[in-house]
């Protein structure tokens, strides 16, 4: 008995904690001034928002039909590996694109490489015609 | 047995020269010859068969649902032609190895020359009305071929389209006609129409069909008002010409009059229609033969006019002109065979035709002359040769031909005229081309040709003058079948010279004498004429055919400008004028069943699906956001096929967005990077009135047919879908197995498309932008190292996915085309993040095979339930048993399956890969040499 009102509050724990970090993402993004600051929101709050939620998923059906579920762990583990790759192919875009950044936006532009930033704006050849 | 050789060795011989060819003339021609000669044989070993009146057929059921049968029979009639088809073939290809330039290619030559004489040899055999029409139109094919062999020659080219254009035109008519008479018989086999005449007699649609088969008929045989493209089909080589034009082709028409005669001939409108056409022709023909100044369109004039001559007599169609009209079929293709053939000498060895620049050749050809001079005395109806004999009795069934009445003496009169005509262009053609002194000289010294190329004038000239001497030993054989097969019974006549001196013999020297005086005056004649204006029958012809081209052109592009907006503007259009039709019969929108629950998770994907919708629209300009916005349609789409419980089309839709939006992505990149203004303020207007029209329109639709109870077949699928297909996932037995014939069709205009767009970007040479509308140029790092390393290890797992999603198909949602989408999917994907060259050394095999391969899988798979005597595409199931796995399933479907999923991997590659291979080579790399950048990795 005391066994299942604990995991009813790990679950709940969970649910709570994931609604939270899933929220506060989206504010992120919505609310932060620049993209890279904005950046953070989606990728890393919202990801760990929806690794609570799988979590609380998993216990509760494991708990409920007595047998390990296997779904859960197989979407955390394909979000787990595809979000920090979009996360990072956006920030690079944000780079090469030369997007502009608060004041507050912290980093040394010795961190980016050369190459990872685009060049002197040329005549685009579609000005043509 | 032997039937079926005779048409099927003439199918040999059009293979023979084109493997012969490179041997040598003699052996190509000695191969050409030697199926036909030897299907001369076979007919003629029929003699006896026949002599005993039986009449030899065979009948393989070839498309019975049509009443198409593979049928060929021979009677006397078809023996007739049969002989001049086969032997007059045998003399031509002799003819012809020494006629055509040693340039030319022969082989081409005789195989249309012998794929002609097939289509003849089924007209004449067919035993069924429909595979005689399929010949027929063969002939006009092969013809076209032939007369426009020298297709570098503008006249070669035009006459052959305006014959192709005449007789192909009438073969759809006598197509109709031959639908008629079919439902008026109940049967399209010859011999029950022949024995059913008072049948179709009696029927009311009888003047419509008799209508159509004569025209199809006349067309063939250039009979008024179809004679023109005879002449203009002179522009064939010679001996195309004496072949077609006076022996065969020509005489198709005439055969099918003779053929249907027992029918349909038994009417006073067939005699009007025929015997007035047919002595329209004569007296036409003969006219213009007078008029000509070219050998070969004088033969081609008074070709027309004995072709109407014999029609004339099939008109009157009494027993015995019948008789002539057979008789004279024999006799005019002999002699105008030689005289087809002796132009072609002239022109071969003087270099012209033109009766101006000949003359006095007797002294350089003697032979020749003498030769030809016969030939047209047969054709004059000089006495002791064999156009005499005919023509007198011509002459004397005109006599008896009851068919004008009180006018009655006119037909004798015209045919008189006519045969005045006919010795006139005879003499005209003979004299002022070897006894007439020459004005100028021809071009060409001369001389008479090899002793090889005379022997087939010889030949026949030799049979014109044997039969004229002798035609009651030489014709009365082979007449007496022939007339036999047409009139169904014996008929007793006897062929003599002499019949004492009566009306006919009076009206022979009639013609005779006066023809002799016409030429006499003919240059007056000619002078006269001269005064009118002349209309070419060609540019009536190419004017009307270019105006058609021109209106026809002219409609097609008022209707397809090559605007897409347009297209897609009609094509909506016509939905929704479709859609109003039907909604309009309703007589109210909902039906009777109580419509579903909202809930919150429904309303916001509807919500979601409007904005992306409309996000698309508005901004359609910048198309990566457009984009953006389309993919959120496409996920909330598949998401409410989840909700609705349809799993397989979730998942196929989810892969299917992925695929076309990378699609998309990587055509975008070859087109302008900014999308110009292209709607007007009206286009707009319209534009938006058409899509909201057509939504409110499709969701009546849908909220009216949701409303209603549907009795469909569904239930169906549901029930059968284990007991019938082995699986438990209906959609899949249904791709698979119950609709199995309709995936395979589609695997293949799959794997097709994907073909096309490899072959279509083959060395393909884009405009590629090196800046984005910016200015700013492509980033260097192509290949982000998080994103290499991680798809690496994404690629084991996305392909056991896509095997798990393969072999659970059969049985919960799933299957070969979702988990070839999956593993396309998964190859882009190491694609994108590696490289083309990089991917490409390592999947080393063409994308192409994988689709060929998935279509031929499945399609063996299908073909495989033959090996058991079952339908195409029978599925088998069963359940097995494996010590430690267990009981499983196995399914043909699963097989088919397989070639699904390999041909849809196949397409989707062929055209991803290649498209991004497209975009690769120009762009900049971060490294000087790739090749390290490989190695680091």
């Amino acid at each position: 008995m005391n066994w299942y009102v604990f995991l009813e509050g790990l679950i709940s724990v969970l649910l709570i904690a994931g609604g939270a970090f899933a929220f506060i993402g989206s504010l992120g993004m919505a609310h932060l001034r620049d993209f890279y600051m904005r950046l953070h929101g989606p990728t890393k709050a919202t990801t760990l928002g929806i690794g609570c939620m799988l979590s609380a998923s998993m216990i509760y059906f494991g708990v409920t039909k007595g047998e390990p579920v296997m779904q859960e762990m197989l979407i955390t583990l394909f979000l787990f590996i595809t979000a920090p790759v979009s996360a990072h192919l956006l920030a690079k875009t944000g780079l090469h694109l030369k997007l502009k950044y608060a004041d507050k936006t912290r980093g040394c532009p010795d961190e980016i490489h050369t190459e990872d930033v685009g060049e002197k704006p040329v005549l685009h050849p579609d000005k043509g015609h | 047995m032997t039937l079926l050789w005779i048409p099927l060795l003439t199918l040999l011989g059009v293979l023979a020269p084109m493997c012969l060819e490179r041997y040598g003339r003699n052996l190509c021609s000695l191969g050409t010859a030697t199926p036909p000669a030897i299907a001369l044989l076979l007919a003629l070993n029929q003699v006896p068969a026949l002599m005993a009146g039986e009449v030899p057929r065979i009948a393989i059921s070839w498309i019975p649902q049509l009443g198409l049968d593979l049928a060929f029979r021979l009677d006397g009639l078809s023996l007739l032609f049969l002989t001049l088809i086969l032997g007059i073939g045998l003399l031509i290809i002799l003819y012809a190895r020494y006629y055509l330039a040693p340039e030319e290619p022969f082989g081409r030559f005789n195989a249309y020359l012998m794929l002609f004489m097939l289509s003849m040899v089924g007209i004449v055999m067919a035993d069924n009305l429909l595979l005689l029409w399929v010949f027929w139109e063969m002939t006009s094919l092969s013809s076209f071929l032939l007369i426009g062999f020298w297709s570098s020659q503008s006249d070669a080219r035009k006459g052959a389209r305006m014959a192709l254009t005449v007789t192909g035109a009438g073969g759809l008519a006598l197509l109709a006609g031959f639908l008629l008479i079919g439902d008026m018989v109940g049967s399209f086999n010859v011999g029950v129409v022949l024995d059913s005449a008072d049948v179709i007699l009696a029927d009311p649609r009888y003047p419509i069909m008799l209508v159509l088969v004569l025209i199809g008929a006349f067309a063939k045989s250039a009979q008024f008002p179809f004679q023109f493209w005879l002449p203009h089909a002179m522009a064939a080589p010679t001996p195309v010409s004496a072949y077609l034009h006076s022996a065969t082709m020509v005489k198709a028409g005439i055969f099918l009059l003779a053929r249907l005669h027992p029918a349909i001939g038994d009417s006073a409108m067939w005699g009007w229609l025929v015997t007035l056409t047919g002595m329209t022709t004569f007296l036409y023909g003969g006219w213009f033969a007078l008029l000509k100044t070219d050998l070969k369109g004088i033969l081609a004039f008074s070709t027309v006019s004995h072709l109407g001559l014999i029609t004339a007599l099939l008109g009157i169609g009494s027993p015995m002109a019948i008789l002539a009209a057979l008789f004279h079929i024999l006799n005019h293709a002999t002699f105008k065979a030689a005289l087809f053939m002796c132009s072609g000498i002239i022109d071969h060895e003087a270099g012209t035709r033109e009766l101006a620049k000949l003359g006095g050749l007797r002294r350089a050809m003697p032979i020749t002359a003498l030769l030809m001079s016969l030939a047209a005395a047969a054709m004059a109806g000089v006495p002791l040769l064999n156009g005499f004999l005919s023509k007198e009795m011509f002459f004397k069934e005109t006599l008896d031909a009851g068919l004008l009445g009180g006018l009655g003496w006119l037909l004798p009169l015209l045919a008189t005229l006519g045969g005045v005509l006919s010795v006139a262009y005879s003499l005209r053609l003979v004299h002022s081309v070897f006894f007439k002194p020459a004005k100028t000289a021809p071009p060409k010294h001369p001389h008479e040709p090899p002793r090889l190329m005379r022997v087939p004038v010889e030949f026949l000239v030799m049979i014109c003058v044997a039969v004229g001497l002798f035609p009651a030993v030489l014709a009365t054989g082979l007449l007496n079948l022939a007339t036999e097969a047409v009139l169904g019974r014996h008929l007793e006549f006897h062929l003599a010279i002499w019949h004492g001196v009566n009306a006919p013999l009076i009206m022979s020297l009639v013609a005779l004498g006066c023809g002799v005086a016409l030429y006499g005056v003919h240059p007056s004649i000619r002078r006269f004429v001269r005064q009118f204006a002349t209309t070419d029958a060609r540019m009536i012809f190419e004017n009307s055919i270019q105006r058609l081209v021109a209106r026809s052109q002219s409609l097609t592009e008022r209707l397809e400008n090559g605007s897409l907006q347009r297209y897609m503007s009609l094509l909506l259009g016509a939905a929704l004028l479709l859609a109003t039709l039907g909604l309009l019969e309703l007589p109210q929108l909902a039906g009777g069943m109580p419509e579903g629950e909202l809930d919150g998770v429904l309303i916001l994907g509807a919500a979601l699906l409007i904005f992306g919708a409309l996000g698309t629209v508005v901004t359609h300009r910048y198309r990566l956001v457009s984009l953006l916005m389309l993919s959120v349609v496409g996920l909330v789409v598949s998401l409410t096929f989840a909700r609705f419980s349809a799993p397989d089309l979730a998942l196929t839709q989810l892969s299917v967005e992925v695929v076309t939006m990378i699609l998309l992505m990587l055509a975008l990149f070859f087109l302008p990077q900014k999308t110009p203004r292209e709607s007007s303020a009206h286009r707009t207007i319209r534009d938006i009135a058409l899509a909201s029209a057509l939504g409110m329109v499709v969701a009546s639709l849908n909220y009216a047919v949701l409303t209603r109870e549907i009795d469909s077949i569904s239930r169906f699928f549901i029930d059968n879908s284990v007991p019938g297909g082995g699986g438990h996932n209906v959609v899949n037995v249904i791709l698979v197995d119950f609709r199995g014939f309709d995936t395979l069709g589609e695997i293949t205009v799959l794997a097709i498309a994907g073909l096309a767009i490899f072959k279509l970007l083959n060395r393909l040479r884009l405009f590629m932008p090196h800046s984005d509308a910016e200015g700013r140029v492509w980033s260097p790092d192509r290949y982000p190292m998080i994103l290499t390393s991680v798809s690496q290890w994404l690629l084991p797992l996305a392909l056991l996915v896509s095997v798990f999603i393969f072999l659970r198909g059969h049985n919960q949602p799933g299957g070969g085309f979702i988990a070839g989408l999956v593993t396309a999917v998964a190859l882009i994907l190491i694609y994108m993040a590696r490289g083309v060259e990089w991917t490409q050394s390592r999947l080393d095999f063409p994308y192409q095979l994988v689709a060929i391969g998935g279509v031929a899988v499945a399609t063996l798979t299908g073909l495989g339930s033959w090996l058991f005597g079952r339908p195409f595409l029978t599925s088998a199931f069963g359940h097995f048993k494996l010590p430690l796995i267990g009981e499983f399933e196995l399914a043909t479907a699963m097989l088919f399956d397989l070639g699904v999923y390999l041909a849809v991997v196949g397409a989707t590659l062929m055209i991803l890969a290649n498209l991004g291979k497209v975009t690769t080579p120009h762009r900049p790399t971060k490294d000087a040499q790739p090749a390290t950048s490989k190695e680091k990795s």
